[in-house]
């Protein structure tokens, strides 16, 4: 099938009235999030999934995904503004986006985000069209082995690679592991951890612990530390909004530099867009003629990361569908979604049901260009939604997160367990540990325990089989590389003198 | 100054209790089998293991070096407030119905900042209950009643 039959299939799914609708619910719902610092889109889409058991697996996706790309759009609004970051990928905008508003130019700083977003979300899109059937291709020949060896990658790259301390993120990812070994063992059918608790043999959910470690967690790291924004919601008006011809073309090599550094580093699984935004603004800020204007409202270091952290999302997407491998957290919560809904990602879906897959990313042109109005026409709604103060969106929050676990399976037992991973989430992050591999490490401990028993019964119990077969060979090398490597750095860092206190999202990409 | 790093060090320490009690929960419980032939027990006795090596990574570093310590306190007003909002919302949920499960979360919940704000509290309560029966019971048709006397 050529591309171009590909594009108008998806195209015919993805502008049906009814799909229009929840890719609009999504985008909506994901800019609404992003705005908001404190709440993200992963609760978002946590507690949307039960709700989404009753749609349609594809429209079901689409609105999921429109969430996760959604949330990026808004994430730099409170960027600009109030210097608070809504998503982790906009905490660089912080730097030049905040010194522009001060200067007044807050509207074009909001402009330029958008149409920044816009462009590199869309040169993400078309790398997602061209690589994912070559990827899914290629993946068709892959065996058990080389699957183990992939994910194994993807699990240690991610823990290792996301800033911070490699070894706590590889024990995070060890913890998820062993959460994941809790409930009925289906070769054994043993029961594992529930210490005859009922509810706990299918598992841990997965809902919960989202909820839990992000939600609750997030919300009591933040009462009292969030206050309202003090927005001057009157001067963003559309005409403060128009770049200056200066502006434009400040930004065109930035905007360009920044959506390819975004579509390589968010395909790779583990760098995905938060890293891409620190690496744009980093080598914008090298390459230009004016460093010096940096931190001070330089456009480009507006520009740039916000290209590469929506290329970056739209890219992300290649990995996880085509290969079935998340990059970040928030894929390994769509990929649940995905297996709950009976469509398992992975070359299968690209080739065999092509309906689904072209119908999403063609959803995801669709979304973005909802995005663009709803971004620049009504801004001024976003605006005056960062003035509602924290303590009345709070309970807000607890009661959606309450009632949304309830009805994954109208069992209060999920309550306590939303409950019980909150107080864990809260003690995770004032002991420093990062919660996003322990995650990942739950959701992909499943396949990858699976991978590695079925490589095994192919090759009769040999071992060798891992390094015999190329490509799996190279991927375990890696994964061994940056574990070595994560320890060493750890190591090193540790005996370093402590740096001088500051943010970590800002000091980690050093 | 604090002579260690007091967060890695419990952190690291609280890995390693973890990571041995799964194992050794293990080894007492599941047939362990051998690599080629796994048994229930063989991989939580390996991630047990591998997880308190992890931890002891984390202990010895951090008894190494004296540290400033900037990270956040232990808010535990809030940290209380917030889950005791939820348990409450757990226990009365079924018994009462979602409007005063709800309306009491929301109460709890406030005494997590100080100050008491009785009429913004109490309208937000309301609101919110109303809000969450609309959506979940109306919208979504989620089996729990509005209101319900005990049973």
């Amino acid at each position: 099938m050529d591309i171009w039959s590909s594009v108008l299939l998806g195209l015919d799914t993805a502008l049906s009235p009814s799909t229009l609708m929840y890719c609009f619910i999504g985008v909506f719902l994901g800019t609404f999030v992003g705005v908001l610092p404190g709440i993200g889109a992963l609760v978002t889409i946590a507690l949307l999934l039960p709700i989404t058991y009753h749609l349609d697996p594809t429209q079901a996706l689409i609105m999921l995904a429109g969430v996760y790309y959604g949330a990026y759009y808004g994430g730099s609004t409170a960027s600009i503004l109030l210097r608070l970051p809504g998503t982790p990928a906009a905490a660089v905008v912080c730097l030049d986006g905040y010194p522009m508003a001060q200067q007044g130019r807050a509207g074009v700083a909001l402009f330029m985000t958008t149409i920044a977003s816009f462009v590199g979300a869309t040169i993400g899109i078309l790398v997602l069209m061209l690589a994912s059937p070559m990827l899914a291709k290629l993946a068709l020949q892959f065996g058990p082995a080389e699957y183990f060896g992939v994910m194994a990658l993807g699990l240690v790259a991610a823990a290792t690679i996301s800033g911070g301390n490699p070894i706590k993120g590889m024990a995070m990812v060890v913890v998820g592991l062993v959460l994941g070994l809790v409930g009925i063992d289906l070769q054994s059918g043993m029961e594992r951890y529930t210490y005859g608790i009922i509810e706990l043999n299918d598992g841990i959910g997965i809902v919960a612990i989202a909820m839990g470690v992000f939600g609750v967690a997030e919300v009591i790291s933040k009462i009292n530390n969030v206050e309202a924004g003090h927005v001057h919601s009157g001067g963003i008006s559309m005409r403060s909004m128009l770049p200056t011809r200066e502006d434009w073309k400040r930004s065109a090599m930035p905007l360009l530099r920044g959506s390819g550094i975004g579509s390589f580093f968010g395909a790779l699984p583990g760098a995905g867009p938060t890293i891409s935004s620190f690496l744009a603004y980093a080598i914008e800020q090298r390459v230009s003629r004016r460093p010096e204007a940096f931190g001070h409202g330089a456009i480009e270091g507006v520009t740039a990361p916000e290209a590469a952290n929506n290329a970056g999302i739209q890219t992300a997407f290649v990995p996880t569908l085509t290969l079935g491998i998340p990059g970040d957290v928030v894929m390994a919560v769509l990929m649940a979604a995905m297996i709950l809904h009976g469509i398992p990602p992975g070359p299968q879906l690209v080739l065999e049901q092509p309906d689904l897959f072209w119908g999403l990313i063609m959803s995801f042109w669709v979304g973005n260009i909802m995005l663009l109005v709803l971004n620049i026409p009504l801004i001024g709604l976003w605006v005056r939604i960062l003035t509602i103060p924290y303590s009345v969106l709070y309970p807000g929050v607890l009661m959606l997160v309450c009632i949304g676990v309830f009805s994954v399976t109208n069992n209060t037992f999920q309550i306590w367990q939303v409950i019980a991973f909150g107080a864990f989430g809260y003690v995770l992050m004032l002991l420093r540990f990062p919660v996003a591999p322990m995650l990942l490490g739950l959701v992909l401990g499943k396949l990858l325990e699976e991978y590695f028993r079925r490589a095994l019964v192919l090759s009769r119990g040999d071992l060798m089989v891992f390094v015999e077969r190329p490509i799996s060979a190279v991927f375990l090398a890696l994964t061994l590389s940056l574990i070595v490597w994560g320890i060493w750095e750890a190591i090193r860092r540790k005996l370093r003198p402590p740096p001088t206190a500051g943010r970590r999202a800002l000091t980690s990409n050093d | 100054m604090q002579r260690f790093d007091y967060r890695d060090l419990i952190g690291g320490l609280f890995m390693v209790a973890v990571g041995l009690y799964v194992a050794l929960h293990a080894h007492a419980n599941y047939p362990i089998g051998q690599l080629q032939r796994m048994g229930p027990g063989y991989l939580p006795v390996v991630l047990g293991y591998m997880l308190a090596g992890f931890g002891l990574l984390i202990v010895l570093p951090a008894l190494l070096r004296p540290v400033r310590d900037d990270g956040e306190p232990f808010a535990v007003r809030v940290f209380v407030a917030v889950l005791a909002a939820m348990a409450v919302f757990a226990l009365t949920l079924e018994r009462f119905g979602l409007a005063p499960a709800t309306m009491l979360l929301v109460v709890i919940a406030a005494l997590a900042e100080p100050g008491v704000r009785p009429v913004r509290t109490g309208l937000l309560a309301v609101g919110l209950a109303a809000l969450g029966c609309i959506i979940f019971i109306y919208g979504l048709g989620v089996p729990i009643p509005v209101f319900a006397w005990g049973n």
